[in-house]
């Protein structure tokens, strides 16, 4: 990241007071992570440009509903372009209020997602994926990096749609056992 | 799922999340889980849960430049006039405009079937603009018609000031604001296009509306603030 968190922070903090130099620095150091995440999960360069226009003007509209001390920046940044994503490619238009944006607000209190960025959680995350079987990490993986639905997991699994949700569920409840532990 | 039945409402609650999280979950099931993360705290909680621990993963998404195109419409969507919102940006109303225009024409010419010259007044805009800004009460709508080579632009809302006036630009991407002459914000303009304007103007030109001192700025460039800005664009 080309960027340091507390930076990207204070950032989106002066978007939410209408500060369109830093919208302007906050789109030149994140679009980039941005776009990836949207030709990742959308796989189309003209459809993913316009998603990554859509995801900014929200991120401007909306820059108030970020709270320091949630989630890290970037993942807030990232969340808001994989739903975004997610949203286009289950063929339906992203609804006016992204209730994503807004979570942290409901919920003060500890947040662990505050180290998610931390080396030690992503290892974390590696080792318990890791502990399932090797197509099964694949599966949560394609779903959360490239937006595989249960068809297409089932499709490129070459198992039934109800045993792919079956191993999904299950690994998933392995994974927050040992996320958890 | 009867291989699930061992499954209590709170672990399926938190796979829920999971799926929402993940994306595996198809639109309707989607907007289920949001409404339930408005009302459910403890729903929100099994999201946060999820949503952290598989943030982790999003180091694996390549940055990749964006096209700097992507910036422009951005920028002209948010800070321009035209694109501020439903309203201004429906073609629909555009064309509803153009439409209004052309039946008025359209009696303007029964009227005066029996003349001999081409009614003055039809005129079958071919571009248009709404001037428009953030903080502004002023702004103004711009019709083009090529053939006759005027631009005419009605004032919406606005002050006419006694110790100032209203300063029309136009501006190619990138190029300098060129004067286009005072306007007045209480009466129709029918604005002539010089032919170094003319030139370059079309859909994507810029109009935008100073305030200055009476006559307009001695010096050519704008000195005042800008109070309505938008794009031409083709109806």
């Amino acid at each position: 990241m080309g960027a340091s968190t507390a930076e990207i922070a204070d950032l989106i903090a002066r978007c939410a007071l209408r500060d369109r130099q830093a919208f302007r620095d906050l789109y030149s150091r994140t679009s980039a992570k941005l776009f990836g995440v949207t030709l990742r999960i959308l796989r189309d360069r003209s459809e993913a440009e316009e998603a990554l226009q859509e995801v900014y003007v929200k991120i401007w509209q909306r820059a108030d509903r970020y709270v320091p001390g949630g989630y890290s920046p970037i993942s807030w940044l990232v969340a808001v372009a994989r739903n975004h994503s997610l949203d286009v490619l289950r063929a339906r238009k992203p609804l006016s209020e992204d209730i994503d944006m807004a979570l942290d607000v409901a919920d003060a209190g500890p947040t662990p997602e505050k180290a998610a960025v931390d080396s030690g959680e992503r290892a974390r995350i590696d080792n318990c994926l890791g502990q399932l079987d090797t197509e099964k990490a694949d599966a949560v993986r394609g779903a959360y990096l490239d937006g595989f639905s249960y068809e297409e997991l089932a499709e490129r699994h070459a198992v039934p749609l109800n045993t792919m949700r079956t191993w999904l569920r299950r690994s998933l409840m392995k994974l927050r056992e040992c996320l958890t532990a | 799922m009867s291989d699930e039945s061992n499954i209590s409402g709170r672990d399926e609650d938190s796979l829920l999340a999971a799926e929402y999280v993940l994306g595996v979950l198809p639109a309707a099931e989607r907007d289920g889980v949001r409404a339930r993360l408005k009302s459910d705290a403890s729903f929100r909680a099994e999201h946060r849960f999820w949503s952290g621990r598989l943030s982790s993963l999003d180091a694996e998404f390549a940055e990749t430049p964006a096209p700097g195109v992507v910036w422009s419409r951005i920028e002209q969507r948010l800070f321009t006039g035209l694109a501020r919102g439903g309203f201004w940006n429906s073609l629909a109303l555009w064309r509803s405009v153009a439409a209004g225009a052309l039946a008025v024409a359209a009696i303007a010419v029964a009227v005066n079937l029996t003349a001999p010259r081409p009614d003055p007044r039809v005129f079958a805009a071919e571009l248009v603009a709404a001037l428009t800004a953030e903080g502004s009460n002023v702004s103004f709508v711009a019709l083009y018609n090529s053939s006759s080579g005027e631009l005419r632009l009605t004032p919406l809302s606005g002050e006419q000031y006694t110790d100032k006036d209203y300063e029309l630009w136009a501006i190619e991407d990138g190029g300098p604001a060129k004067s286009m002459g005072v306007i007045a914000a209480n009466a129709r303009n029918d604005v002539p296009i010089a032919q170094d304007i003319l030139i370059d103007f079309g859909e994507g030109t810029t109009l935008a509306v100073t305030l200055e001192q009476k006559g307009g700025s001695p010096t050519g460039v704008a000195q005042g603030p800008i109070v309505a800005v938008g794009k031409a664009t083709q109806i």
